[in-house]
């Protein structure tokens, strides 16, 4: 096949002028992009208005799809769970009397924490959820990784809060429309949290890797902490998120630091709870964290 | 052969392109871009870009889809649509349009083949942008992780796109 002749318009002067403006405007529109993307890198919150109002127009057609998804999983799974209900139903009954036992020993546990805490006289602040909202989509085809969940500014969310689902720590949100907003997951590259070991309490940072795995390394050099099967819990170091979150949980150990999966999958948690930030004064350091890096 | 004319087979003769042709590439760009709103949750970024893979499959298809500035507003939509940031995808579609009016300069000859190496190349140099532009945002990924199969999968993707566009082609324009 010939190339397409297109772009030769022939002897029509009206023709060869129209393409000719045609080119200086997809060059203006080169000009236009580049400079709308300087001013993204620049100063990304110039643009939170127009983010907010694109994500209110587009997820809700999200939601609705994700809706049908859920449906059509729910029945597939549903009659997978029948299969082998018998040994299902005992494996079930004796993890719940293991969960039992130690749900009693966790009580003590709680108690002998309060009296101590008392004794300490540490005040512990009541900690209210803004909005509960669904995972309903993910920038699935970009390096970043971001979660766009059901609830926005109208429901009392704002920029910066920390978002968790009952597993664990999703992320913190960075754009906030009226009804949807969008969270940038532990997974992401500039998402980084300030964290510790559960076991030991060693302090720790946990960064993301963008490919659905989290970089966690001590922040004290020496000896490798780690050990494969190790729970990362946030610290609430810097104050915005709330301390012993579970973020991840260690697979591999690398030269100094380790490879952890994170503990509440976005694709599968039911409900994410946005809360404020454990010190209300750190809202304002998050926003003007975001403003440098969204 | 009269009777072919009148009869009531007539449905191969006075078919002309449908209402709103000119528009028909455009949206079909739209929609592609729309299909990143799928209730997808995933934990690597390997999904192609749909919107990119449209508008390569009709602007490798015909010359005259849409005038070559549209492309910036198509771009636009894009980035809005798939929360990159704004911007990103106007200049890179419209650095593509330009792109490939030289290139219809200066090749004599096209196969599918050469087409598919085309697309390839634009695939990779647009993924490399985003990867790049994510990194002067502070998320400075390792490329294995995520662009090199992103590339791979939107060039193994666009022999989808292009056959999609021929088949809309066909279908505008009522052959």
């Amino acid at each position: 096949m010939a190339a397409s002749a297109g772009s030769r318009p022939g002897w029509s002067r009206r023709a060869q002028y129209s393409l000719f403006f045609s080119f200086l405007a997809v060059i203006a529109g080169l000009a236009v992009g580049l400079i709308l993307l300087m001013l993204s890198l620049i100063a990304p919150q110039s643009y939170a208005a127009v983010r907010g109002a694109a994500l209110d127009a587009t997820a809700p057609l999200t939601g609705a799809m994700r809706e049908v998804a859920t449906t059509v999983t729910g029945l597939v799974s549903g009659a997978g769970n029948y299969w082998d209900a018998a040994n299902q139903n005992a494996q079930l009954r004796r993890d719940r009397d293991a969960l039992m036992r130690r749900m009693v020993e966790a009580r003590g546990i709680l108690e002998e924490n309060q009296q101590l805490k008392a004794a300490l006289q540490l005040r512990e602040r009541s900690r209210q959820s803004v909005a509960a909202g669904r995972v309903v989509g993910s920038s699935f085809g970009s390096p970043r990784r971001f979660a766009i969940i059901s609830v926005g500014s109208s429901d009392g969310v704002q920029v910066g809060m920390p978002v968790r689902a009952a597993e664990g720590l999703i992320g913190r949100v960075i754009d906030a429309g009226s009804i949807a907003s969008r969270v940038l997951l532990v997974t992401d590259r500039a998402n980084i949290v300030p964290a510790r070991i559960l076991r030991g309490g060693q302090p720790v940072i946990s960064t993301g890797r963008g490919d659905g795995t989290i970089d966690v390394r001590p922040l004290e050099v020496g000896k490798n902490p780690f050990k494969p099967g190790d729970i990362i819990v946030t610290s609430g170091t810097g104050g915005l998120y709330p301390p012993l979150v579970p973020v991840a949980k260690v697979v591999r150990l690398d030269d100094d630091g380790a490879i952890a999966i994170p503990i509440a999958d976005p694709s599968r948690v039911s409900f994410a709870v946005v809360e404020p930030p454990f010190e209300p004064a750190a809202l304002a350091a998050a926003a003007e964290q975001t403003d440098r890096t969204p | 052969m009269v009777r072919t004319a009148l009869g009531a087979q007539g449905a191969r003769l006075n078919k002309g392109p449908r209402a709103g042709a000119d528009y028909v590439p455009a949206l079909a760009v739209v929609v592609a871009s729309l299909l990143a709103l799928l209730p997808i949750v995933s934990d690597t970024g390997w999904w192609p870009d749909f919107g990119l893979l449209m508008l390569l499959g009709w602007r490798l298809l015909r010359a005259d889809a849409w005038p070559a500035w549209w492309a910036a507003p198509l771009g636009f939509a894009n980035d809005l649509i798939v929360g990159n940031p704004i911007g990103l995808s106007v200049a890179i579609w419209a650095a593509i349009m330009i792109a490939m009016d030289i290139l219809d300069r200066r090749t004599m000859w096209r196969d599918y083949w050469i087409e598919w190496a085309m697309a390839a190349v634009f695939i990779a140099l647009s993924e490399i942008a985003q990867w790049r532009v994510a990194g002067l945002l502070g998320a400075d990924v390792a490329f294995n992780g995520n662009t090199g199969p992103a590339i791979l999968v939107g060039v193994l993707a666009f022999p989808i796109a292009a056959y999609v566009a021929s088949r809309l082609d066909r279908w505008r324009l009522g052959r």
